[in-house]
């Protein structure tokens, strides 16, 4: 950001290259000066936006908050006796492990079909644009509204999704129990995640240049070899940034599963974990708003790690 | 290269000097800022309750406005109950707190231990006249907090053309193996049995106290035999498919909704749908819960107290005005009125018995708030972590299909880890 805003006016002290050194030394300071002001509004936006909130967060999972120490201070400083306890309940390994199966199976799914859809839609055919659009809607959608579409469909006894399933000679399954709660909330959310990923891998798609496919064509390749060989690795870098941003939204998802089940059974994750702590909501009213920090910077780490991969990745691949 | 570190250095002090300052205010005793939104303008007095259906304009509203104190003037906001509480820890940390917030029964013991509220005595509410065991949830560590203006209730619901074609007596249901027979009955003749809320969390507790106390089981102790009889009971409605397994996830709005289809003969529900009950499509009746050996099951009670949030600035004269403002709606005549327009019976037996001698909706409920027992009575401050372990321990039940073995377990983990 500060180098671009530098960039313009290079080339005219360069014209002016027999002005004395003083005034171009002044003028040096002067660019300097403006540089900071152009970036100061970026920088005041990411400290009050960006770092404070998150070094309160921290100073919140170090201190012992309850209702009272929140409103009147006075909260205990407790060193990590926040993460030992959270990390010492029967209950986080078991969250950890449906937080991977939750962002893992969604992104794995949604990544696969969205490019399939988008595969599909290069070819363009009559209608092609208006069932593309089509796909969008889920997107467009407010949660809410699909969150309880999904959940009135899954309802076990009445629900329409059951109704289909019994059509075909299938059992009626109770989706939304305490068992299959997170396969349940998976498919909701990999509807919810499929017009995302078939929207990115489309535009990726497109600035594939066809000449390849055909010269590979004529030199006798075939269609899956093409994809294969061809496709795939040059649609990589747009993979990658679509599986990166997929697992960032996917592991801080409440929205869908707490409208769905209030993450109950099996469908709690870390996220839905943090959200029902840190407001006294879902099966417990007790606000724990430490332990919800916590889990949040819990949360972070694991998003950051994955980040770190994701620019591992991109520097191999620029190598 | 050094322009960049530069860039990194300011950042990190200006983040230094931001953080800092936050921390000064955060952290601290949370007083000024705020003053346009809070109670500190002598000329307005602000009123938070959680009926945002009762809209600008509404009865409920006027109601309101036509008690401001003499020369100020009413500011009213209606936040949905699930957000109030902390709402209201939030606007009293940045000293912005309302002059009078309403607050539903069980989570006046948790603002009291938060110091979110000032007591009865501080602020000169009058809390006599009204029935003990309502006002009981507004007492901690032996001070009054609140003023219980009104309650509402538990029953159970019935429809009665189902019940009569299935040849069964609503006066016959009892105790819970009437109950159970009834559903037998009724399920067996095509029809369904029961809706109620099994819905994670304090309303699905609400919902399954009548049964637990019912059973003769306490709060206190969650492993008891009697307590698992009450997951086995709701457990085995759901397993033998006299009540839908939607009842995991339904709040009580869902449950009404489904016995307005007119399939299902029961719906345990509360007395504030006692007029949407007489306006239904069918003839709707309604029972006490019975307990399980016979008798009539407390309830928990329901509805909200009119409570004073603390203030810093100029509290004796803003507890002055909030007081005035609640008694006006409180006391004499109001009294009838206030709970009239909210739909729900008064907490003093005299405006009670008025509402009932005008309308004989009323005539059934009348007893059922008068054995009502506060959840938060015996165990104040305490109450939300045994709600919350005995929710996961319904939650467990409901979905066991029935399964004895895994009830028991969920009740005994519960009482360990309380």
């Amino acid at each position: 950001m500060t180098s671009s805003t530098l960039t313009a006016p290079v080339p005219q002290v360069a014209g002016r290259a027999r002005d004395a050194e003083p005034g171009r030394r002044r003028r040096r300071r002067h660019d300097r000066w403006m540089a900071v002001a152009f970036a100061a509004p970026l920088l005041a936006y990411l400290v009050l936006f960006y770092a404070v909130p998150l070094i309160q967060n921290l100073s919140m999972s170090v201190h012992g908050y309850d209702r009272n120490t929140f409103v009147n201070g006075g909260a205990p400083f407790v060193g990590l006796d926040v993460y030992r306890d959270v990390i010492g309940q029967d209950r986080f390994l078991r969250v950890l492990r449906q937080t991977a199966i939750f962002t893992l199976a969604s992104i794995a799914v949604q990544y696969v079909v969205g490019l399939a859809l988008a595969v599909f839609f290069q070819r363009s055919f009559r209608l092609s644009a208006v069932l593309r659009g089509l796909f969008l809607v889920p997107w467009l959608l407010p949660v809410i509204v699909s969150g309880t579409t999904w959940q009135w469909m899954m309802n076990a006894d009445t629900g329409v999704l059951n109704a289909a399933l019994g059509l075909v000679g299938v059992d009626p399954v109770w989706w939304l129990s305490a068992d299959n709660a997170l396969m349940s909330v998976i498919i909701a959310n990999v509807w919810l995640g499929i017009p995302f990923n078939l929207v990115i891998l489309y535009s990726g798609l497109q600035n594939i240049s066809p000449d390849l496919s055909e010269a590979a064509a004529l030199d006798g390749a075939n269609a899956w070899q093409r994809f294969w060989r061809i496709t795939m690795p040059l649609l990589r870098p747009v993979s990658l940034i679509t599986l990166l941003l997929g697992l960032v939204y996917t592991l801080k998802v409440v929205d869908i599963i707490w409208i769905m089940t209030l993450g109950t059974g099996t469908s709690q994750t870390l996220a839905t974990w943090s959200y029902g702590m840190a407001f006294g909501k879902g099966t417990s009213a007790v606000i724990q708003y430490s332990e919800a920090s916590a889990v949040g910077s819990i949360l972070i780490v694991i998003a950051l790690a994955f980040g770190l991969l994701y620019i591992a990745a991109q520097r191999r691949q620029e190598d | 290269m050094t322009r960049h570190i530069r860039t990194a250095t300011l950042a990190t002090a200006a983040a230094l000097a931001i953080t800092l300052s936050a921390c000064g205010t955060g952290g601290g005793d949370g007083t000024g800022s705020g003053e346009g939104s809070g109670a500190a303008d002598a000329g307005t007095v602000t009123f938070w309750d959680p009926y945002p259906q009762h809209t600008e304009g509404s009865p409920w509203d006027e109601l309101i406005k036509s008690c401001a104190p003499e020369g100020t003037t009413v500011e009213r906001q209606g936040i949905p109950t699930a957000d109030l509480l902390n709402q209201l820890t939030t606007a009293v940390r940045e000293g912005g707190a309302p002059s009078v917030v309403v607050l539903d029964n069980p989570v006046v013991a948790d603002a009291v231990g938060a110091q979110l509220v000032a007591d009865a005595e501080q602020t000169g509410l009058d809390t006599t006249g009204f029935d003990e065991n309502l006002l009981g949830p507004g007492i901690v560590d032996g001070t009054a907090y609140g003023v219980p203006f009104g309650s509402n209730a538990l029953g159970l619901y019935y429809n009665a053309s189902l019940l009569e074609e299935n040849g069964i007596d609503p006066a016959s249901i009892t105790d819970w193996d009437a109950l159970d027979a009834a559903l037998e009955t009724v399920t067996a003749g095509g029809a369904q049995g029961i809706t109620f809320s099994g819905i994670a969390g304090e309303e699905g507790v609400f919902q399954a106290l009548p049964w637990f106390w019912g059973s003769g089981a306490d709060l206190a102790d969650l492993g008891s035999d009697d307590a698992v009889a009450t997951g086995r009971l709701m457990s085995d409605w759901i397993a033998a498919g006299y009540a839908p397994r939607s009842a995991t996830t339904d709040n009580q709005s869902a449950a009404w909704d489904l016995f307005l289809t007119g399939e299902y003969a029961f719906a345990e529900n509360g007395s504030w749908f006692a007029q949407a009950a007489a306006d239904a499509d069918f003839e709707v009746g309604v029972i006490p819960i019975p307990s399980r050996d016979g008798g009539v099951a407390p309830v928990p009670t329901g509805g909200e107290f009119m409570t004073v949030p603390v203030q810093e600035d100029d509290a004796e004269a803003s507890y002055a005005r909030s007081a005035e403002l609640i008694a006006c709606l409180t006391e004499g005549e109001n009294l009838l009125n206030t709970n009239e327009t909210l739909g729900y019976l008064a907490a003093k037996a005299d405006v009670r018995a008025e509402q009932v001698a005008a309308n004989p909706l009323w005539e059934p409920w009348a007893p059922i708030v008068e054995g009502a027992s506060g959840r938060t009575t015996e165990l104040g401050t305490d109450y939300p972590v045994v709600s919350a372990l005995l929710s996961e321990a319904l939650q467990t039940s409901l979905n066991a299909g029935g399964d004895a073995d895994q009830i028991r377990t969920a009740f005994t983990d519960a009482a360990d880890a309380g």
